[in-house]
């Protein structure tokens, strides 16, 4: 591989591991917030304790979306400074309004969140953890735009050799951003709702006593899968139009076609199996009761993951060879003077470390989903200011 | 407009240092002052909730750095190349540890997680103190040499003592550290890298965005200033006093 393979498959494998975690955080904030609402307004015990629960698996998974994140937001400068120097002016808008208005918020309320048990106003905890799920959300319109830019550069022109911002409001309207927002926000909901599917299938197959608990997480997570399904797979053909438009070249490589089936194939199929087979179950808890179903939803819970970065591949790899669709292409983007022993070594420290990180946070989620409500760290009690004094050994 | 985004750009770079600069001292001190598990966790409980809100000021930095000077951006992250990975790979690491300390049993779990937060924050400090001397010194062509690791070493010693400052203060270890001591270990920690800003300032303000690009941030941004600033507030009125969280 030359350098500009390298620097291409390094943000690849990065980005596909940041996505992998993103999508999750994008389904299970809103449902987070919504029980932890119920909770707030009723003050259902179980509210609070599927809060609890969820709210682990949701901040467990949201460490991998940090560190993944910061690897992303530093490699344009590092490896791609000639996409700075040619449209920085206006590329640059979106992810810096991503960082002061978005990611900036987030982490600060999801810090007030997390730790703000046993101390913050039941109403301002919950508000909280809604404010969390909206920067979030703000996060995921920002990227898209900055991303959609490289699909597609509207309200850009070019002067003097680089590119000039002429109409901001056209980055917000840009044909290959309207209905791709909705369709990765919807795929997040699907598969948070699928991990609560298929977490919830697990307890209750292994019949633990969380019965209730999981009845009705079982309920939520199909629901949630129902909705983000039908909406994903809708904008999802909703994008053909505007793409042809753009780039009507986009599906013809071997890549692209091949993860565009795939995604199509795995959408339609689980999307079909969702709405005719497992909501209609919900009735009078059949799926519940029907343990023989239940390793199926296991087994089906990381296919929206699959098809969520084969769907990153279509749209990235299609738009090669060209960093900004027809101004700048991937190897005039690439940083003059980067060797091929900086690059190599960078991928190895940032593929080595963050992929044995994200086994890590599976292997941690899958323990968190195993012990099950009972034994959930997320609002444990606090620990005493002063140091508690030693219990003397005796011999 | 420039002299604005670049005076954002200078308050965000300090405020760093001086909020994340005691989460990595303390970090880099976990060893010396946490002997014993407890101490280690107490020591952790300190900072844990301040530093999702704290670390947040160097993503924010380097959004600005791309947003309104983005050909600096490139220029300046492709010639520091090793220490920003350096830099990169250690928070990655320091973040791991915290995260993941607590999620599993067994003493040799959390120790082996102490260690990373311990090596992260470190290299953190390191990494921070070559890269301000290479900034100091116009991006050398290789900014890994005796003046970077002395810079490194200095500014690992700084932000020790910022962190001792804080766990002080918080823990309440023998006698109150008081608030003064932290706001004046605050202001030292974020003294190096406003004296490299204040040299770089003529290098940024001749290469910030056009105009109608900071516009279009600014008009963006400020309204959105006053809940950036309320947010973080609010963190530091929660957490100051009273019992420490046990998530990290």
């Amino acid at each position: 591989m030359d350098v500009v393979d390298l620097a291409r498959t390094q943000f690849a494998v990065t980005g596909s591991l940041h996505f992998l975690f993103v999508v999750l955080t994008l389904g299970l904030a809103p449902l987070v917030a919504i029980m932890h609402t119920r909770y707030a307004i009723g003050g259902n015990p179980l509210h609070e304790r599927m809060t609890r629960f969820w709210g682990q698996i949701y901040v467990i998974n949201y460490a991998l979306g940090i560190v993944t994140g910061l690897v992303m937001e530093f490699q344009f400068g590092m490896s791609w400074s000639g996409l700075s120097r040619y449209a920085g002016d206006v590329f640059g808008a979106p992810l810096a309004m991503e960082t002061l208005l978005a990611f900036f918020l987030e982490s600060t309320f999801l810090g007030l969140w997390i730790f703000g048990w046993h101390r913050l106003p039941r109403g301002l905890h919950v508000a909280c953890i809604w404010l969390v799920t909206l920067t979030a959300y703000a996060s995921a319109l920002f990227i898209m735009v900055a991303n959609s830019f490289l699909q597609n550069p509207a309200g850009s022109a070019e002067e003097g050799g680089r590119l000039v911002l002429r109409d901001f409001g056209a980055l917000f309207t840009n044909p290959t951003l309207v209905f791709a927002l909705p369709h990765v926000l919807s795929a997040g909901l699907w598969a948070g709702g699928f991990v609560v599917m298929g977490a919830s299938a697990y307890h209750l197959f292994r019949r633990t006593p969380e019965r209730e608990f999981f009845t009705r997480s079982l309920r939520v997570g199909v629901l949630t899968a129902f909705v983000g399904s039908l909406f994903t797979v809708g904008f999802g053909y909703a994008q053909f139009g505007p793409v042809g438009d753009v780039q009507p070249d986009k599906f013809h490589g071997a890549v692209p076609g091949t993860a565009l089936g795939l995604m199509i194939t795995i959408g339609q199929l689980v999307q079909f199996t969702v709405m005719f087979v497992l909501a209609p179950l919900l009735i009078r808890d059949v799926l519940a009761r029907s343990r023989w179903l239940h390793p199926l939803l296991m087994v089906m819970t990381p296919l929206p993951f699959v098809a969520a970065i084969a769907g990153w591949l279509v749209r990235e790899v299609g738009r090669q060879p060209w960093m900004v669709y027809g101004k700048l292409s991937v190897a005039d983007a690439l940083t003059p003077g980067l060797t091929r022993a900086d690059i190599t070594a960078s991928f190895a420290g940032f593929a080595g470390v963050l992929g044995l990180l994200a086994l890590v946070d599976y292997v941690l989620i899958a323990r968190a989903v195993r012990r099950g409500p009972g034994r959930v760290a997320l609002g444990a009690a606090d620990l005493p200011v002063t140091a508690e004094p030693v219990p003397a050994h005796s011999l | 407009m420039d002299i604005f985004w670049f005076l954002t750009f200078a308050v965000l770079l300090a405020g760093y240092f001086a909020l994340e600069g005691f989460d990595i001292g303390l970090g880099a001190l976990l060893p010396v002052l946490g002997r014993s598990p407890a101490d280690r966790d107490r020591l952790v409980g300190a900072m844990a909730p301040f530093v999702l809100a704290n670390e947040v000021w160097l993503v924010a930095l380097a959004g600005v750095l791309f947003g309104a000077f983005p050909v600096l951006d490139g220029r300046a992250l492709s010639r520091l190349y090793p220490l920003v990975v350096v830099l990169l790979l250690a928070w990655i690491v320091r973040d791991a540890g915290l995260w993941f300390r607590r999620r599993a049993d067994g003493a040799a779990w959390r120790l082996a997680w102490d260690g990373a937060l311990w090596a992260g924050s470190t290299g953190l400090a390191l990494a921070w103190g070559a890269i301000l001397v290479a900034v100091a010194r116009g991006l050398p062509a290789s900014p890994l040499d005796v003046p970077a690791v002395a810079g490194g070493l200095a500014l690992l010693a700084l932000l020790a003592w910022h962190g001792r400052t804080f766990a002080a203060w918080r823990l309440q270890d023998g006698p109150r550290g008081s608030g003064r001591a932290l706001l004046l270990s605050a202001c030292a920690a974020a003294a190096p890298a406003v004296l490299v800003m204040a040299a770089a300032a003529g290098h940024m303000l001749g290469n910030a965005a056009p105009d109608q690009t900071l516009t279009v941030l600014s008009v963006m941004v400020v309204p959105a200033a006053p809940i950036l600033v309320g947010a973080q507030v609010w963190v530091w009125r929660t957490f100051s006093r009273g019992a420490l969280p046990t998530f990290f």
